[in-house]
Protein backbone atom coordinates (compact mmCIF):
# COMPACT_ATOMS: atom_id res chain seq x y z
CA UNK A 1 0.00 0.00 0.00
CA UNK A 2 1.49 3.56 -1.38
CA UNK A 3 -1.15 5.65 0.32
CA UNK A 4 -3.20 5.04 3.13
CA UNK A 5 -4.18 4.96 6.65
CA UNK A 6 -4.43 1.61 9.38
CA UNK A 7 -6.09 1.41 12.49
CA UNK A 8 -6.48 5.54 12.74
CA UNK A 9 -8.06 6.48 16.33
CA UNK A 10 -8.85 9.83 17.44
CA UNK A 11 -10.39 11.52 20.48
CA UNK A 12 -11.63 14.72 21.39
CA UNK A 13 -11.30 14.03 25.76
CA UNK A 14 -14.15 11.69 26.26
CA UNK A 15 -15.62 12.26 22.22
CA UNK A 16 -14.64 9.49 20.06
CA UNK A 17 -14.45 10.74 16.76
CA UNK A 18 -12.70 7.74 14.73
CA UNK A 19 -12.31 4.33 15.66
CA UNK A 20 -9.90 2.39 13.80
CA UNK A 21 -10.51 3.56 10.21
CA UNK A 22 -8.04 2.03 7.69
CA UNK A 23 -8.49 3.06 4.22
CA UNK A 24 -6.18 2.01 1.22
CA UNK A 25 -6.25 4.94 -1.28
CA UNK A 26 -5.10 3.34 -4.88
CA UNK A 27 -2.88 5.65 -6.50
CA UNK A 28 -4.19 7.57 -9.71
CA UNK A 29 -8.13 7.26 -8.63
CA UNK A 30 -10.41 8.94 -7.45
CA UNK A 31 -11.40 7.74 -3.44
CA UNK A 32 -14.55 9.42 -2.07
CA UNK A 33 -14.98 9.12 1.33
CA UNK A 34 -18.65 9.44 2.11
CA UNK A 35 -20.57 10.08 5.75
CA UNK A 36 -23.17 11.75 7.17
CA UNK A 37 -22.55 15.78 8.24
CA UNK A 38 -20.35 15.74 11.25
CA UNK A 39 -18.63 11.90 11.45
CA UNK A 40 -15.45 13.06 11.84
CA UNK A 41 -14.86 12.93 7.39
CA UNK A 42 -13.19 16.50 8.08
CA UNK A 43 -10.81 15.45 11.13
CA UNK A 44 -9.80 12.13 9.25
CA UNK A 45 -8.21 14.48 6.12
CA UNK A 46 -6.80 16.80 8.65
CA UNK A 47 -4.71 13.73 10.42
CA UNK A 48 -3.76 12.76 6.68
CA UNK A 49 -2.30 16.19 5.77
CA UNK A 50 -1.01 16.31 8.71
CA UNK A 51 -2.50 19.39 10.48
CA UNK A 52 -3.45 17.30 13.62
CA UNK A 53 -2.03 14.31 14.97
CA UNK A 54 -3.85 10.86 15.64
CA UNK A 55 -4.36 9.25 19.17
CA UNK A 56 -3.11 5.49 17.29
CA UNK A 57 -3.01 4.00 14.24
CA UNK A 58 -0.62 5.26 11.21
CA UNK A 59 -0.64 7.23 7.95
CA UNK A 60 1.11 5.67 5.14
CA UNK A 61 2.87 7.42 2.15
CA UNK A 62 1.18 11.33 3.00
CA UNK A 63 4.18 12.61 5.19
CA UNK A 64 6.93 13.18 2.60
CA UNK A 65 4.49 14.05 -0.36
CA UNK A 66 3.07 17.36 -2.04
CA UNK A 67 -0.42 18.04 -1.64
CA UNK A 68 -2.70 20.26 -3.59
CA UNK A 69 -6.05 21.45 -2.05
CA UNK A 70 -9.21 21.95 -2.75
CA UNK A 71 -11.86 23.68 0.27
CA UNK A 72 -15.75 24.03 0.67
CA UNK A 73 -14.52 28.01 0.12
CA UNK A 74 -12.54 28.61 -2.91
CA UNK A 75 -9.55 30.16 -0.88
CA UNK A 76 -8.68 32.81 -3.80
CA UNK A 77 -6.67 35.61 -2.82
CA UNK A 78 -9.21 38.92 -3.50
CA UNK A 79 -6.10 41.08 -4.83
CA UNK A 80 -4.61 38.40 -7.21
CA UNK A 81 -6.05 37.70 -10.55
CA UNK A 82 -6.41 34.34 -11.61
CA UNK A 83 -2.93 34.04 -13.65
CA UNK A 84 -0.92 35.50 -10.08
CA UNK A 85 -3.62 33.10 -7.99
CA UNK A 86 -2.43 29.78 -9.60
CA UNK A 87 1.23 31.41 -9.58
CA UNK A 88 0.72 32.15 -5.58
CA UNK A 89 1.50 28.11 -4.86
CA UNK A 90 3.77 27.75 -7.89
CA UNK A 91 6.52 30.80 -6.82
CA UNK A 92 8.20 28.39 -4.21
CA UNK A 93 8.49 25.13 -6.08
CA UNK A 94 9.48 26.19 -10.12
CA UNK A 95 11.38 29.13 -12.19
CA UNK A 96 9.57 31.78 -13.45
CA UNK A 97 9.43 30.68 -17.27
CA UNK A 98 8.45 27.22 -15.60
CA UNK A 99 5.68 28.92 -13.75
CA UNK A 100 4.33 30.79 -16.80
CA UNK A 101 4.42 27.16 -19.00
CA UNK A 102 2.53 25.83 -16.65
CA UNK A 103 -0.33 28.54 -16.08
CA UNK A 104 -0.67 28.82 -19.46
CA UNK A 105 -0.64 25.40 -20.69
CA UNK A 106 -3.44 24.69 -17.71
CA UNK A 107 -5.77 27.87 -18.50
CA UNK A 108 -5.90 26.92 -21.84
CA UNK A 109 -6.44 23.09 -21.75
CA UNK A 110 -9.78 23.99 -20.07
CA UNK A 111 -10.53 26.64 -22.28
CA UNK A 112 -10.17 30.05 -19.12
CA UNK A 113 -7.06 31.63 -20.55
CA UNK A 114 -9.43 34.28 -21.44
CA UNK A 115 -9.83 34.80 -17.74
CA UNK A 116 -6.41 35.16 -16.66
CA UNK A 117 -6.15 38.48 -15.80
CA UNK A 118 -9.71 38.62 -14.04
CA UNK A 119 -10.14 39.02 -10.51
CA UNK A 120 -11.74 36.93 -7.87
CA UNK A 121 -14.33 39.67 -7.69
CA UNK A 122 -15.36 39.67 -11.06
CA UNK A 123 -15.98 35.89 -11.18
CA UNK A 124 -18.96 33.78 -10.23
CA UNK A 125 -19.13 31.66 -7.13
CA UNK A 126 -19.00 28.41 -9.88
CA UNK A 127 -15.86 30.17 -11.50
CA UNK A 128 -14.00 30.79 -8.56
CA UNK A 129 -14.53 27.26 -7.56
CA UNK A 130 -13.32 26.04 -10.96
CA UNK A 131 -9.72 28.94 -10.70
CA UNK A 132 -9.24 27.01 -7.14
CA UNK A 133 -9.67 23.26 -8.80
CA UNK A 134 -7.48 24.46 -11.27
CA UNK A 135 -4.90 25.49 -9.19
CA UNK A 136 -4.46 22.72 -7.28
CA UNK A 137 -4.60 20.12 -9.93
CA UNK A 138 -1.50 22.72 -11.81
CA UNK A 139 0.51 22.20 -8.37
CA UNK A 140 3.22 19.23 -8.93
CA UNK A 141 1.86 16.92 -6.35
CA UNK A 142 1.01 13.29 -6.58
CA UNK A 143 -2.14 13.63 -4.23
CA UNK A 144 -5.09 16.10 -4.49
CA UNK A 145 -7.22 16.45 -1.48
CA UNK A 146 -10.89 17.99 -1.63
CA UNK A 147 -12.84 18.40 0.84
CA UNK A 148 -16.34 18.87 0.24
CA UNK A 149 -15.74 21.30 -2.54
CA UNK A 150 -19.31 21.20 -4.49
CA UNK A 151 -21.31 22.06 -1.19
CA UNK A 152 -21.45 25.84 -1.79
CA UNK A 153 -22.58 25.39 -5.69
CA UNK A 154 -26.14 25.45 -6.74
CA UNK A 155 -26.99 22.47 -8.98
CA UNK A 156 -26.09 23.32 -12.14
CA UNK A 157 -22.81 24.93 -11.22
CA UNK A 158 -22.02 21.63 -9.29
CA UNK A 159 -22.70 19.53 -12.48
CA UNK A 160 -20.46 21.54 -14.64
CA UNK A 161 -17.77 21.84 -11.74
CA UNK A 162 -17.53 17.96 -11.12
CA UNK A 163 -17.53 17.80 -15.16
CA UNK A 164 -14.35 20.15 -15.25
CA UNK A 165 -12.79 17.90 -12.27
CA UNK A 166 -13.43 14.45 -14.32
CA UNK A 167 -11.40 16.08 -17.54
CA UNK A 168 -8.65 17.69 -15.51
CA UNK A 169 -8.06 13.98 -13.51
CA UNK A 170 -8.03 12.63 -17.06
CA UNK A 171 -5.39 14.76 -18.17
CA UNK A 172 -3.63 14.75 -14.98
CA UNK A 173 -3.47 11.82 -13.04
CA UNK A 174 -3.44 12.40 -9.34
CA UNK A 175 -4.42 10.17 -6.99
CA UNK A 176 -7.15 12.44 -5.21
CA UNK A 177 -9.33 11.81 -1.89
CA UNK A 178 -13.16 13.63 -2.27
CA UNK A 179 -14.37 13.94 1.15
CA UNK A 180 -18.76 14.49 0.48
CA UNK A 181 -21.76 13.79 2.36
CA UNK A 182 -23.39 13.67 -0.94
CA UNK A 183 -24.28 10.08 -2.94
CA UNK A 184 -24.37 11.55 -6.36
CA UNK A 185 -21.23 13.60 -5.78
CA UNK A 186 -19.42 10.09 -4.98
CA UNK A 187 -21.13 8.61 -7.87
CA UNK A 188 -20.09 10.91 -10.27
CA UNK A 189 -15.89 11.00 -9.12
CA UNK A 190 -15.69 8.55 -7.44
CA UNK A 191 -13.75 5.33 -8.06
CA UNK A 192 -13.91 3.61 -4.99
CA UNK A 193 -16.26 4.75 -2.37
CA UNK A 194 -15.86 4.40 1.28
CA UNK A 195 -18.88 4.57 3.36
CA UNK A 196 -18.38 6.01 6.74
CA UNK A 197 -20.61 5.52 9.99
CA UNK A 198 -22.05 7.80 12.28
CA UNK A 199 -19.67 9.32 14.98
CA UNK A 200 -17.66 7.39 16.22
CA UNK A 201 -16.23 7.11 12.41
CA UNK A 202 -15.88 3.43 11.04
CA UNK A 203 -15.19 2.04 7.58
CA UNK A 204 -18.83 0.46 7.03
CA UNK A 205 -18.24 -0.87 3.29
CA UNK A 206 -15.90 -0.05 0.65
CA UNK A 207 -17.44 0.10 -3.24
CA UNK A 208 -15.79 0.08 -6.06
CA UNK A 209 -17.38 1.91 -8.69
CA UNK A 210 -17.09 1.29 -11.98
CA UNK A 211 -18.24 4.32 -13.87
CA UNK A 212 -19.93 1.94 -16.47
CA UNK A 213 -20.09 4.17 -19.97
CA UNK A 214 -21.91 1.00 -21.83
CA UNK A 215 -23.39 1.91 -25.11
CA UNK A 216 -26.50 0.27 -23.74
CA UNK A 217 -27.56 3.37 -21.76
CA UNK A 218 -30.19 1.74 -19.68
CA UNK A 219 -27.48 -0.82 -18.32
CA UNK A 220 -25.41 2.20 -17.34
CA UNK A 221 -28.45 3.70 -15.28
CA UNK A 222 -29.39 0.76 -14.12
CA UNK A 223 -25.50 -0.38 -12.65
CA UNK A 224 -25.79 3.14 -11.04
CA UNK A 225 -29.03 2.90 -9.83
CA UNK A 226 -27.87 -0.43 -8.47
CA UNK A 227 -24.75 1.09 -6.38
CA UNK A 228 -26.81 4.49 -5.22
CA UNK A 229 -29.29 1.93 -3.74
CA UNK A 230 -26.41 -0.39 -2.20
CA UNK A 231 -25.01 3.23 -0.58
CA UNK A 232 -28.54 4.63 0.47
CA UNK A 233 -28.58 0.93 2.52
CA UNK A 234 -25.52 1.61 4.04
CA UNK A 235 -26.86 5.19 5.23
CA UNK A 236 -29.96 4.33 6.27
CA UNK A 237 -28.38 1.54 8.81
CA UNK B 1 -22.51 67.78 -6.65
CA UNK B 2 -24.65 68.74 -3.42
CA UNK B 3 -21.26 67.85 -1.03
CA UNK B 4 -19.18 70.21 -3.30
CA UNK B 5 -21.66 72.89 -2.93
CA UNK B 6 -22.07 72.89 0.90
CA UNK B 7 -18.52 72.82 0.97
CA UNK B 8 -17.58 76.02 -1.11
CA UNK B 9 -20.55 77.78 1.13
CA UNK B 10 -18.95 76.57 4.57
CA UNK B 11 -15.64 77.73 3.39
CA UNK B 12 -17.39 80.97 2.62
CA UNK B 13 -19.00 81.11 5.45
CA UNK B 14 -16.05 80.83 7.27
CA UNK B 15 -14.18 83.94 5.27
CA UNK B 16 -17.45 85.80 6.11
CA UNK B 17 -17.20 85.25 9.73
CA UNK B 18 -13.54 86.16 9.82
CA UNK B 19 -14.07 89.39 8.12
CA UNK B 20 -17.23 90.49 10.16
CA UNK B 21 -15.20 89.21 13.29
CA UNK B 22 -12.04 91.35 12.33
CA UNK B 23 -14.66 94.08 11.44
CA UNK B 24 -16.28 94.07 15.25
CA UNK B 25 -12.66 93.07 17.13
CA UNK B 26 -10.76 96.13 14.92
CA UNK B 27 -7.69 94.88 16.07
CA UNK B 28 -4.96 93.56 14.01
CA UNK B 29 -3.30 91.79 16.62
CA UNK B 30 -6.12 90.26 17.87
CA UNK B 31 -7.92 89.44 14.61
CA UNK B 32 -6.16 90.44 11.90
CA UNK B 33 -8.08 92.07 8.33
CA UNK B 34 -8.20 89.51 5.18
CA UNK B 35 -6.68 92.30 3.28
CA UNK B 36 -3.83 92.51 6.05
CA UNK B 37 -3.29 88.66 5.97
CA UNK B 38 -3.17 88.98 2.28
CA UNK B 39 -0.31 91.63 2.19
CA UNK B 40 1.50 89.49 4.70
CA UNK B 41 0.88 86.51 2.50
CA UNK B 42 2.31 88.26 -0.79
CA UNK B 43 4.89 89.22 1.19
CA UNK B 44 6.24 85.49 2.48
CA UNK B 45 5.48 84.26 -0.77
CA UNK B 46 7.68 86.51 -2.88
CA UNK B 47 10.85 86.27 -0.02
CA UNK B 48 13.55 85.52 -1.63
CA UNK B 49 13.97 82.64 1.35
CA UNK B 50 10.11 81.02 0.57
CA UNK B 51 10.82 77.88 -1.75
CA UNK B 52 13.94 76.98 1.11
CA UNK B 53 11.74 77.52 4.07
CA UNK B 54 8.88 75.10 1.91
CA UNK B 55 11.35 72.64 0.85
CA UNK B 56 13.14 72.26 3.97
CA UNK B 57 10.14 71.45 6.05
CA UNK B 58 8.36 69.54 3.36
CA UNK B 59 11.58 67.19 3.43
CA UNK B 60 11.66 67.03 7.00
CA UNK B 61 7.84 66.10 7.09
CA UNK B 62 8.32 63.23 4.34
CA UNK B 63 11.51 62.16 5.77
CA UNK B 64 10.36 61.56 8.86
CA UNK B 65 6.87 59.87 7.77
CA UNK B 66 8.76 57.55 5.58
CA UNK B 67 11.10 56.71 8.14
CA UNK B 68 7.79 55.70 10.42
CA UNK B 69 5.85 54.20 7.82
CA UNK B 70 8.97 51.92 6.88
CA UNK B 71 9.50 51.12 10.71
CA UNK B 72 5.86 50.43 11.14
CA UNK B 73 5.79 48.04 8.80
CA UNK B 74 9.03 46.00 8.94
CA UNK B 75 8.22 45.84 12.98
CA UNK B 76 4.49 45.23 12.28
CA UNK B 77 4.90 42.26 9.89
CA UNK B 78 8.32 41.08 12.64
CA UNK B 79 5.92 41.41 15.90
CA UNK B 80 3.45 39.45 13.93
CA UNK B 81 5.81 36.94 13.07
CA UNK B 82 8.01 36.73 16.35
CA UNK B 83 6.22 36.91 19.94
CA UNK B 84 9.53 38.11 21.12
CA UNK B 85 9.48 41.65 18.91
CA UNK B 86 5.68 41.85 19.82
CA UNK B 87 6.47 41.80 23.58
CA UNK B 88 9.19 44.02 23.43
CA UNK B 89 7.35 46.64 21.19
CA UNK B 90 4.60 46.46 23.21
CA UNK B 91 6.25 48.75 26.52
CA UNK B 92 7.49 50.84 23.95
CA UNK B 93 4.21 51.37 22.42
CA UNK B 94 2.67 52.09 25.47
CA UNK B 95 5.06 54.62 26.71
CA UNK B 96 5.08 56.21 23.48
CA UNK B 97 1.10 56.59 23.79
CA UNK B 98 1.20 57.52 27.40
CA UNK B 99 3.95 60.06 27.67
CA UNK B 100 3.00 63.78 27.42
CA UNK B 101 4.12 64.89 23.69
CA UNK B 102 5.58 68.00 24.81
CA UNK B 103 8.27 66.03 27.02
CA UNK B 104 8.38 63.83 24.25
CA UNK B 105 9.38 67.61 22.19
CA UNK B 106 11.78 68.58 25.22
CA UNK B 107 13.82 65.33 25.00
CA UNK B 108 14.40 65.87 21.18
CA UNK B 109 15.35 69.27 21.85
CA UNK B 110 18.10 67.47 24.19
CA UNK B 111 18.86 65.14 22.38
CA UNK B 112 18.65 65.95 18.34
CA UNK B 113 20.29 69.27 16.45
CA UNK B 114 17.44 71.86 15.62
CA UNK B 115 17.06 70.45 12.24
CA UNK B 116 16.29 66.78 13.23
CA UNK B 117 14.53 67.41 16.67
CA UNK B 118 11.03 68.09 14.30
CA UNK B 119 11.04 64.54 12.17
CA UNK B 120 11.81 63.13 15.70
CA UNK B 121 8.28 64.53 16.79
CA UNK B 122 6.54 64.11 13.97
CA UNK B 123 7.52 60.34 14.39
CA UNK B 124 6.77 60.23 17.73
CA UNK B 125 3.26 61.08 17.12
CA UNK B 126 2.89 59.24 13.85
CA UNK B 127 4.83 55.67 14.23
CA UNK B 128 2.14 54.45 16.90
CA UNK B 129 -0.64 54.74 14.76
CA UNK B 130 0.81 53.33 11.88
CA UNK B 131 2.38 50.36 13.63
CA UNK B 132 -0.65 49.38 14.82
CA UNK B 133 -2.71 49.37 11.64
CA UNK B 134 0.26 47.20 10.12
CA UNK B 135 -0.34 44.50 13.46
CA UNK B 136 -4.33 45.10 12.80
CA UNK B 137 -4.11 44.79 8.88
CA UNK B 138 -2.15 41.21 9.50
CA UNK B 139 -4.59 39.88 12.01
CA UNK B 140 -7.34 40.71 9.59
CA UNK B 141 -5.75 38.28 7.34
CA UNK B 142 -8.31 35.45 6.26
CA UNK B 143 -7.11 33.03 8.77
CA UNK B 144 -8.02 30.66 5.60
CA UNK B 145 -5.38 32.08 3.04
CA UNK B 146 -3.33 31.82 5.49
CA UNK B 147 -3.46 27.89 6.13
CA UNK B 148 -4.17 27.61 2.59
CA UNK B 149 -0.14 28.83 1.80
CA UNK B 150 0.58 26.54 4.61
CA UNK B 151 -1.28 23.59 3.18
CA UNK B 152 0.75 24.54 -0.04
CA UNK B 153 4.46 25.11 1.56
CA UNK B 154 4.45 28.94 0.10
CA UNK B 155 7.79 30.16 1.77
CA UNK B 156 7.80 32.70 4.54
CA UNK B 157 9.12 35.36 2.03
CA UNK B 158 6.36 34.25 -0.61
CA UNK B 159 3.66 34.95 2.07
CA UNK B 160 4.93 38.43 3.66
CA UNK B 161 5.31 39.49 -0.07
CA UNK B 162 1.86 38.52 -1.35
CA UNK B 163 -0.37 38.00 1.37
CA UNK B 164 1.21 40.28 4.51
CA UNK B 165 2.53 43.40 2.80
CA UNK B 166 -0.84 44.06 0.52
CA UNK B 167 -3.14 43.43 3.70
CA UNK B 168 -1.15 46.40 5.67
CA UNK B 169 -1.15 48.22 2.55
CA UNK B 170 -4.95 47.94 2.21
CA UNK B 171 -5.28 48.52 5.95
CA UNK B 172 -2.92 51.73 5.88
CA UNK B 173 -4.23 53.30 2.71
CA UNK B 174 -7.42 54.10 4.99
CA UNK B 175 -4.95 56.20 7.52
CA UNK B 176 -2.45 57.47 5.34
CA UNK B 177 -4.17 60.97 4.36
CA UNK B 178 -4.69 61.70 7.96
CA UNK B 179 -1.46 60.36 9.44
CA UNK B 180 0.29 62.40 7.11
CA UNK B 181 -1.46 66.13 7.88
CA UNK B 182 -1.11 65.14 11.38
CA UNK B 183 2.57 64.78 10.85
CA UNK B 184 3.28 67.92 9.40
CA UNK B 185 1.37 69.18 11.89
CA UNK B 186 3.68 67.94 14.40
CA UNK B 187 6.69 68.24 12.22
CA UNK B 188 5.91 72.35 12.31
CA UNK B 189 5.13 72.26 16.14
CA UNK B 190 8.45 70.94 16.60
CA UNK B 191 9.97 73.62 14.16
CA UNK B 192 8.50 76.48 16.61
CA UNK B 193 10.38 75.07 19.25
CA UNK B 194 13.53 73.85 17.64
CA UNK B 195 13.83 76.86 15.54
CA UNK B 196 15.65 75.32 12.39
CA UNK B 197 16.81 78.35 9.99
CA UNK B 198 14.83 77.27 7.62
CA UNK B 199 11.45 76.44 8.72
CA UNK B 200 7.82 76.93 8.59
CA UNK B 201 7.38 76.92 12.09
CA UNK B 202 10.79 79.44 12.92
CA UNK B 203 8.60 81.57 10.85
CA UNK B 204 5.47 81.18 12.44
CA UNK B 205 7.59 82.05 15.88
CA UNK B 206 9.50 84.72 14.00
CA UNK B 207 6.04 86.44 13.59
CA UNK B 208 4.66 86.29 16.92
CA UNK B 209 7.37 87.60 18.78
CA UNK B 210 6.80 90.47 16.51
CA UNK B 211 3.24 89.92 16.93
CA UNK B 212 2.62 90.38 13.74
CA UNK B 213 -1.14 88.16 13.68
CA UNK B 214 -1.37 88.73 9.72
CA UNK B 215 1.82 86.96 9.34
CA UNK B 216 0.86 84.31 11.69
CA UNK B 217 -2.56 83.53 9.79
CA UNK B 218 -0.45 83.73 6.57
CA UNK B 219 1.68 80.91 7.24
CA UNK B 220 -1.60 79.23 8.58
CA UNK B 221 -3.02 79.69 5.28
CA UNK B 222 0.28 78.30 3.53
CA UNK B 223 0.35 75.28 6.15
CA UNK B 224 -3.48 74.23 5.31
CA UNK B 225 -2.43 74.69 1.40
CA UNK B 226 0.33 72.65 1.96
CA UNK B 227 -1.37 69.84 3.65
CA UNK B 228 -4.01 69.43 1.49
CA UNK B 229 -1.67 69.57 -1.58
CA UNK B 230 0.16 66.67 -0.08
CA UNK B 231 -3.21 64.84 0.81
CA UNK B 232 -4.34 65.35 -3.04
CA UNK B 233 -1.08 63.87 -4.23
CA UNK B 234 -1.37 60.74 -1.95
CA UNK B 235 -4.89 59.97 -2.75
CA UNK B 236 -4.12 60.86 -6.68
CA UNK B 237 -1.21 58.14 -6.08
CA UNK B 238 -3.49 55.68 -4.92
CA UNK B 239 -6.16 56.03 -7.74
CA UNK B 240 -3.21 55.92 -9.86
CA UNK B 241 -2.21 52.64 -8.67
CA UNK B 242 -5.80 51.20 -8.72
CA UNK B 243 -6.41 51.96 -12.14
CA UNK B 244 -2.93 51.13 -13.40
CA UNK B 245 -3.80 47.14 -11.36
CA UNK B 246 -6.92 46.94 -12.57
CA UNK B 247 -5.45 47.71 -16.31
CA UNK B 248 -2.79 45.20 -15.58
Amino acid sequence: MKYGVKDLVKRYGNLEVLDRVSIQFEENKITCILGPSGCGKTTLLNIIVGSIAQDDGEVIGFDKEDMGFVYQEDRLIEWKNVRDNIEFVLRDRMDRKTREEIIYRYLKLVGLYEYANYYPTQLSGGMRQRISILRAFAYPSKILIMDEPFKSLDINSKQTIMEFTLKLKELKGKTCILVTHDIEEALTLGDNIVILSKRPARVKRIVENLHIADDNEDNAKGYRSTLRGLIEGEFID
Amino acid sequence: MNDRRYSIIARLGIVCLWALSSKLVSNEIMIPTIGGTLVNLIDIVTDSSFPMIIRSTLLRGLAGFLISLSLAIILGIAANISRLIYNFMMPILNFLKSVPTMAIIILALIWLSNSNAPMFVGFIMVFPILYETVLNGILNIDSKITDMAQLYKVGRITLIRDIYIPSVIMNLKTVLTSTLGLNFKMVIAGEVLSQPTYAIGSNLQLQKLYLNTPGVFAWIIIIIILINVLEWGIESAMKILKIRRQWK
